[in-house]
């Protein structure tokens, strides 16, 4: 007399398995890229991972709004690298940038404010609309800078080459009153700058050819002779995307447009060039030496003397000296704040300020006060934030930590066989046939994982899975020990199969159920790698479900149909089925004895 | 009754483990005292990333084939950087992917370029500057994690305890968490004993464990669960002989389980410092491999026996408990069942009409003993 309960038909268990392969297989190879590689981690590629910790001074929980927007500056400011691949993703309050690839430390540095700096503006803003004629058809080419050289308005006049022996880096003082016409010297040619067309925004594979727009605009616009700022500062548009954003060097000169896109300044270096040795280093005529890191605190405030609103700045005690000798030896010029590359507001020296403290004043709404005082504050970003961790790792590190994982993997999964065939003989085949085809199931799942929301598999990760063969394992002895004991009460083989199955069912549920409450914890609560970690412990413990139900149980069962399969001798179940034989015999014994009694 | 493993593959009950349980209470307590004693004494050796700080890492082998020392190394970072001394520079790992290992406290982005290129050009190592991986960690970082891994701890409690209570009831909820402190704090004893460098790694595994342990400990209170129904109605055994039994059933599962699950952490151990050396999987598979072993210890000797004391103080289980002594004592037929147990429905069921029977039969022992023996003739039969 079977009971009813666990009897199945195995052929529909493992269809629908097959099923699910398929189909998780068909997702992996024909939808989005079709490419069956999971997504590696930075400790596994190689590249650079920075995680940035949102700090706020009083210590409150840092908006949601202000966090989402650091998040996507600080993403303009990677793709600005020209890594393709690289990502910002939002933790809680970290924000965690990864660039892979070996050229990618300058992550390191895109979650510092301070990419604030003062420079002097030279000569008189141009107004932005004057019309540069446009490049056409040169971006197939952008290389080939001889071939084709820009259709400037003005024709060669070729002579004045570039007087190299100019103190570099250091503009002649009257440069704008130049009328702007003279072309470059053939050798810096601009030819290839094409105005810098392609937004950044599209990192994949345009890498190099980011790299390179970025390095041509520096070659122009940041060049430290006059006549080709000039040049630049004819050619800028400034309706387009700048490849300088946030890469401007703040020793060499640089041309730009405001941050309303009106006006192109011409701007001194911020801080005195290396090559310029003349200049004493308490010289304030050009350089004001001061960057953002200088600043010690901005607000937005009344204008105590009319109408609208005025920022008030103050340096920290050496920067405070530095503004001071700068507005001294510079009255009645104007000194650009310029952000990321960007002016952000260009206001003229009224006199010496020498109090460490500096009063903005223009026709603010309150809003673009407060905007300018944070910017000046905190860069562009709404909130500071400190480096919590930043790594770079090399490819050869990554791929020697792949392999290792892997390795630590394959050596786990090996000792793991030998024990099940060894202690469980046929069963401990059907162990291995299912751990195999959780693989299956994991790697799929790694896959679409990546491509859908981004799942990176990291080293902690692949830890987790080499974990989870523990617990993935482990429902197959719960089954298969809960089997021994019903061939051991006296049942065969296979009149002890629906048995065993209907009662281990309940505990393989409820040790999983504890095993996921475990991941899913740590995974909602927990920072960086232990998410990584936490997910693919939970994920094939799920996984772990599918399979015990829909092959380990079905196969068994099939086996134990099998007049071959179920053999005591190959089915490791011997052991068991003669205890069982002398326990059938002991029962008949006590019954008897119990009669006599 | 054969041999240890003979009496562990049949699992009947041939383990006193619950009967003895004073003693395994006294041996844990005397190794908690140590570790916690370990703990605020000696405290941990903790890693850069909650010190703060900045790790290098190089290939060991120059261009050339040569071995890089640890000495040219310190010796480049001097140059590098004068005025600031390396924590510590080591040699770790093994063939190719051996490495030199500069801990050093912590240097901004521009030290650690101007850092990185000096070490490229001094000690020209294999693959060049590309090759050399760096790690900055500030000091907070590690504060974070583990603030962070704290909550986890506290909430998994919460909803584990929660989860046990609604599914078992409050008392294993008990067992299982007295089981899983014991095994965290031991984890981490080990730890501060030995002096292992503690990292966050080393705090995920700490975590996980906490799901092993319990894992572990559910199984055995299913069966455990599963043996003591209607377990009041009858004087066969206490609760506590009927949770040994259990123990003892499941006690190869439990050793099954555990190796099976310790085996894929020696391989990562062996990887993790055979051949890396340093880094995440061998910090994981440490603390995992101390705190298994651990755990399958704790869910044998430390859960079941704290579930039984906790069910003993329960007056109806003290009643049973003296019925079972009392029918024992007179009883001159079959005592505790010998060999193993069928424990399904028409098993107990029987049982149960037994143990009415022999009830009533007190009073007029000699006719209702018979009519037990008439009604128990069919189900010996059906049992079969």
């Amino acid at each position: 007399m079977a009971p009813p309960a666990g009897q199945i038909r195995p052929a529909k268990y493992l269809a629908s398995f097959v099923l699910i392969v398929v189909a998780l297989y068909a997702l992996v190879f024909f939808t989005g890229n079709g490419s069956a590689k999971p997504k590696l981690g930075i400790d596994l590629q190689g590249g650079t991972i920075v995680t940035l910790t949102a700090r706020q001074e009083d210590g409150k929980q840092p908006s949601e709004d202000s966090l989402n927007r650091a998040r996507d500056l600080i993403e303009v400011r990677v793709n600005g690298l020209g890594v393709s691949g690289a990502e910002v993703v939002r933790d809680g309050n970290n924000l965690t940038i990864t660039v892979p690839g070996a050229d990618s430390e300058g992550a390191k540095g895109l979650g510092q404010t301070a990419r604030l700096a003062f420079r002097k503006v030279i000569g008189q803003p141009v107004p932005a609309g004057t019309p540069v004629q446009p490049q056409t058809s040169s971006s197939t080419a952008p290389s080939s800078g001889a071939s084709t050289p820009p259709s400037t308005p003005q024709s060669q006049s070729a002579g004045t080459p570039s007087s190299s022996n100019a103190p570099q880096g250091r503009p002649a003082p009257n440069l704008a009153a130049q009328p702007s016409s003279t072309p470059p010297s053939s050798s810096t040619a601009p030819s290839s700058s094409s105005a810098p067309t392609s937004t950044p925004s599209a990192p994949s594979n345009v890498d190099p050819k980011v790299a390179k727009e970025i390095q041509e605009a520096k070659a122009l616009r940041q060049a430290t002779d006059p006549q080709i700022l000039q040049q630049a500062a004819l050619l800028l548009d400034c309706s387009k995307a700048d490849p300088l954003r946030g890469n401007d060097d703040l020793d060499k000169p640089l041309v730009t447009c405001d941050e309303k896109g009106e006006f192109k300044y011409t701007l001194a270096p911020a801080v005195q060039p290396k090559e310029d040795t003349q200049t004493k280093a308490d010289d304030y005529t050009n350089y004001t030496r001061l960057t953002g890191e200088d600043i010690d605190n901005a607000a937005a405030n009344n204008n105590p003397n009319g109408t609208g609103y005025v920022v008030n700045l103050s340096f920290k005690s050496d920067g405070g000296s530095k503004w001071a000798k700068f507005t001294s030896a510079n009255v009645q010029q104007a000194v650009a704040v310029v952000l990321d590359g960007e002016v952000m507001s260009a206001p003229t020296i009224q006199s010496a300020i020498t109090g460490g403290s500096t009063e903005i004043s223009g026709k603010f709404t309150l809003k673009e006060a407060t905007n300018l005082a944070n910017t000046l504050k905190y860069g562009a970003l709404p909130l500071s934030f400190d480096s919590s961790e930043a790594q770079t790792i090399s490819p050869t590190l990554g791929l020697q930590s792949l392999k290792a994982g892997l390795i630590a993997g394959g050596i786990g999964l090996a000792l793991v066989f030998v024990y099940c065939m060894f202690y469980y003989r046929l069963l401990g085949l059907l162990t291995i046939l299912s751990l195999g085809l959780s693989a299956v199931i994991i790697y799929a799942v790694l896959v679409l994982l990546g491509r859908w929301i981004g799942f990176t598999l990291d080293l902690a990760g692949i830890a987790g899975f080499i974990v989870a063969i523990g617990i993935t394992a482990d429902s197959f002895i719960v089954f298969f020990e809960r089997l021994k004991d019903e061939v051991r009460e006296g049942r065969t083989f296979r009149s002890a199969v629906p048995r065993a199955w209907v009662r281990s069912r309940r505990t393989i549920l409820s040790a999983d159920a504890v095993s996921f409450i475990a991941a899913a914890v740590l995974y909602v609560i927990a920072v960086g790698q232990v998410k990584g970690f936490a997910f693919t412990l939970g994920m094939s413990t799920v996984l772990d479900l599918v399979v015990v139900f829909l092959v380990t149980h079905p196969l068994v069962a099939m086996a134990s149909k099998s007049k071959f399969l179920s053999n005591p001798n190959l089915s490791g179940l011997g052991g068991a089925a003669r205890e069982g034989a002398a326990h059938r015999a002991a029962v008949t014994g006590k019954t008897a004895a119990v009669k006599e009694a | 009754m054969g041999n240890v493993f003979t009496r562990l593959y049949v699992g009947n009950g041939a383990f006193d483990i619950v009967g003895k349980r004073t003693r395994w209470y006294i041996i844990s307590g005397i190794i908690l005292l140590v570790c916690i004693g370990s703990m605020v004494f000696k405290q941990f050796n903790l890693g850069i990333d909650f010190e703060g700080g900045t790790k290098i890492s190089l290939p060991s082998v120059s261009q050339s084939g040569q071995v890089i020392s640890t000495k040219a190394v310190e010796d480049s970072y001097a140059k590098a950087l004068p005025g600031k001394k390396p924590n510590a520079v080591q040699a770790v790992g093994s063939g190719g992917s051996a490495t030199i290992q500069i801990k050093s406290p912590a240097l901004n982005v521009a030290e650690v370029a101007t850092l990185k290129t000096a070490l490229a050009q001094d000690t020209s190592p294999q693959g060049g500057q590309t090759a050399i991986s760096d790690s900055a960690v500030s000091a907070s970082w590690g504060g974070e994690i583990s603030g962070k891994a704290l909550w986890a701890l506290f909430w998994f409690f919460i909803a584990v305890t929660l989860f046990l209570a609604f599914y078992f009831e409050w008392r294993m909820a008990v067992g299982a968490l007295v089981a899983v402190f014991h095994d965290v704090i031991i984890t981490a004893g080990v730890y501060s004993l030995i002096g292992f460098e503690v990292t966050p790694a080393t705090v995920i595994g700490l975590l996980t464990i906490l799901g092993f342990s319990l894992y572990d400990t559910v199984v055995v209170f299913d069966k455990v669960k599963e043996n003591t129904r209607g377990l009041l109605g009858l004087t066969r055994r206490t609760y506590g002989e009927a949770a040994n039994l259990a123990l003892n059933q499941t006690l190869m599962r439990s050793i099954n389980t555990s190796l099976i699950a310790l085996l894929p952490v020696i391989g990562l151990l062996v990887v993790g410092v055979g051949i890396l050396g340093v880094g995440t999987l061998q910090d994981l598979a440490l603390v995992q491999l101390v705190g298994m072993f651990v755990g399958a210890l704790s869910s044998i000797f430390i859960a079941t026996p704290v579930l039984v004391d906790l069910k003993m103080r329960d007056p109806k289980y003290i009643a049973q408990a003296k019925r079972v002594a009392a029918r024992r004592a007179k009883a001159s037929g079959p005592q505790v069942a010998e060999g193993i147990e069928s424990v399904d429905e028409d098993a107990l069921a029987a049982d149960l009409r037994k143990e009415e029977a022999l009830a009533a039969a007190a009073s007029v022992p000699h006719r209702t003993a018979k009519a037990g023996d008439v009604r128990r003739r069919p189900t010996g039969k059906r049992q079969r």
